[in-house]
């Protein structure tokens, strides 16, 4: 299992905090999801209640169970798996799939990484804290990960997801992916692609 | 740290080396990239089947179906 | 793979996304139905005894509430077909998050619940054998009365034990 240095930042001191990007996800780092981001989730959960927040602007993931996610693609080769580790606490989870083909049309059926499912811990999350979420980079970094991933199997950056819908906005205009629209098939999500002159340019980014 | 990797040499027939040659062109992918992707595609399916799950390609006009037999 | 970033990159690609504001919410994936396994995910031993309790338990605390069960399904976030089998289905083996849920709504320890669900790898058999007793005492389920009051406050006693 590789691990990778990463540096996240903390959002109240503006520091950056140093942190491993993982090829994998442990049984420790369920035991956080479960131990440390179910609860996180139930507290916010209850504050969004006590605010009266509309149930549909509540996050679309709440009822995703890790353990069983990473149950379910054990040993798969055409499944890799992500976890950012920092502060001793897992930041992010992350599924891929490398069977999958392009659908834009100037790339259709060459290979990407599709994003099977990508999360990160609640208290990261701006939207779902009345704090300011404690660490950020982390979405980006799982990104980063899929996108080399692409690269290094000769598939060139491409990536593809379907996106939870307050996420839209970050792939179209942060990522820079393209849009190909709701997906019926997919419980009405957006489908986003990203070309390899995509990948460079979001690369590009942080240069 | 990386992973380690292991090296082995394929003997493939004309036919196939062809067929994989055509492949490579198709995905614009190397030999190895090609060959990985059968590997974890081989893996994938085994894992289903075992669960008792049918692997099947629909026609995406008539929606009929038409079982890939696994040898 | 190779994975190489600076940390300047890092600082700067996590201010973008910081500065983002605050409706974002970075994710992807589909978010219904867990994917299925070949092997259920938790074997169930023999712990067919408790879970009788903790269906028992979860009604108990229901009606003891006066909660229809939409109201509790919405109030605890949980599906309420599960709930219903939950009550009704001594045979049936809830999901984790449902449980985690009701363990949070009714404020009893995660770790109890799941045991008393057939979910978790630990045995405590102080716990399954109050279950037990629990749900002899609770049997003839009608009305929340005297005796089934006492046999709920105390099983709650026994799940609330620091360990």
């Amino acid at each position: 299992m590789s691990e990778f240095q990463i540096y996240l930042l903390e959002v109240a001191s503006d520091a950056p905090i140093e942190g491993s990007l993982i090829e994998g996800i442990t049984e420790a780092n369920v035991n956080d999801w479960e131990d440390a981001w179910m609860p996180a989730l139930a507290r916010a959960l209850q504050q969004l209640k006590e605010k009266g927040v509309d149930r549909r602007l509540w996050p679309q993931s709440r009822h995703w169970d890790w353990r069983r996610k990473a149950e379910a693609f054990k040993g798969l080769l055409a499944a890799p798996s992500f976890s950012i580790v920092c502060q001793g606490m897992t930041q992010g989870l992350m599924i891929v799939e490398t069977l999958e083909s392009c659908r834009l049309l100037q790339q259709k059926g060459k290979p990407l990484v599709y994003i099977q499912y990508l999360e990160t811990a609640p208290w990261n999350r701006p939207g779902l804290t009345t704090e300011r979420p404690r660490l950020t980079g982390v979405g980006t970094l799982l990104v980063r990960a899929a996108i080399e991933l692409s690269r290094s199997e000769g598939f060139g950056g491409r990536i593809g997801l379907h996106s939870l819908p307050q996420a839209n906005a970050w792939y179209a205009n942060v990522c820079g992916m393209s849009d190909l629209g709701i997906d019926p098939t997919k419980e009405n999500l957006r489908y986003f692609e990203m070309t390899p002159e995509q990948a460079d340019a979001f690369i590009a980014k942080g240069v | 740290m990386a992973t380690s990797k292991k090296t082995m040499t394929l003997n493939l027939t004309d036919a196939e080396m062809s067929a994989l040659e055509e492949l490579c062109e198709k995905k614009d992918l190397s030999k190895t990239a090609v060959l990985r992707q059968a590997l974890r595609l081989y893996q994938a399916v085994e894992v289903r089947a075992e669960r008792g799950d049918k692997f099947f390609f629909e026609d995406e006009k008539t929606k009929e179906k038409a079982e890939v037999v696994m040898l | 793979m190779k994975f190489e970033v600076t940390k300047e990159w890092c600082m700067k690609m996590a201010r973008l996304e910081h500065e983002h504001g605050t409706d974002v919410e970075i994710g992807a994936g589909l978010f219904a139905a867990d994917p299925s396994t070949q092997q259920p995910e938790y074997t169930v031993q023999e712990s067919a005894d408790p879970r009788i309790a903790f269906g028992r338990f979860v009604r108990l605390m229901r009606r003891g509430r006066k909660q229809t069960l939409e109201k509790l399904a919405e109030d605890a976030d949980i599906d309420i077909t599960e709930l219903v089998e939950i009550e009704e289905d001594s045979h049936y083996t809830p999901e984790p998050r449902t449980v985690y849920q009701l363990a949070s709504y009714f404020a009893i320890p995660s770790a109890k619940m799941m045991q008393l669900a057939g979910l978790s790898q630990q045995r405590d058999s102080h716990l399954v054998s109050e279950a037990i007793r629990f749900a002899a005492r609770s049997e003839k389920v009608t009305d929340l009365n005297e005796t089934e009051r006492s046999a709920l406050d105390a099983f709650v006693a026994v799940l609330s034990e620091q360990k």
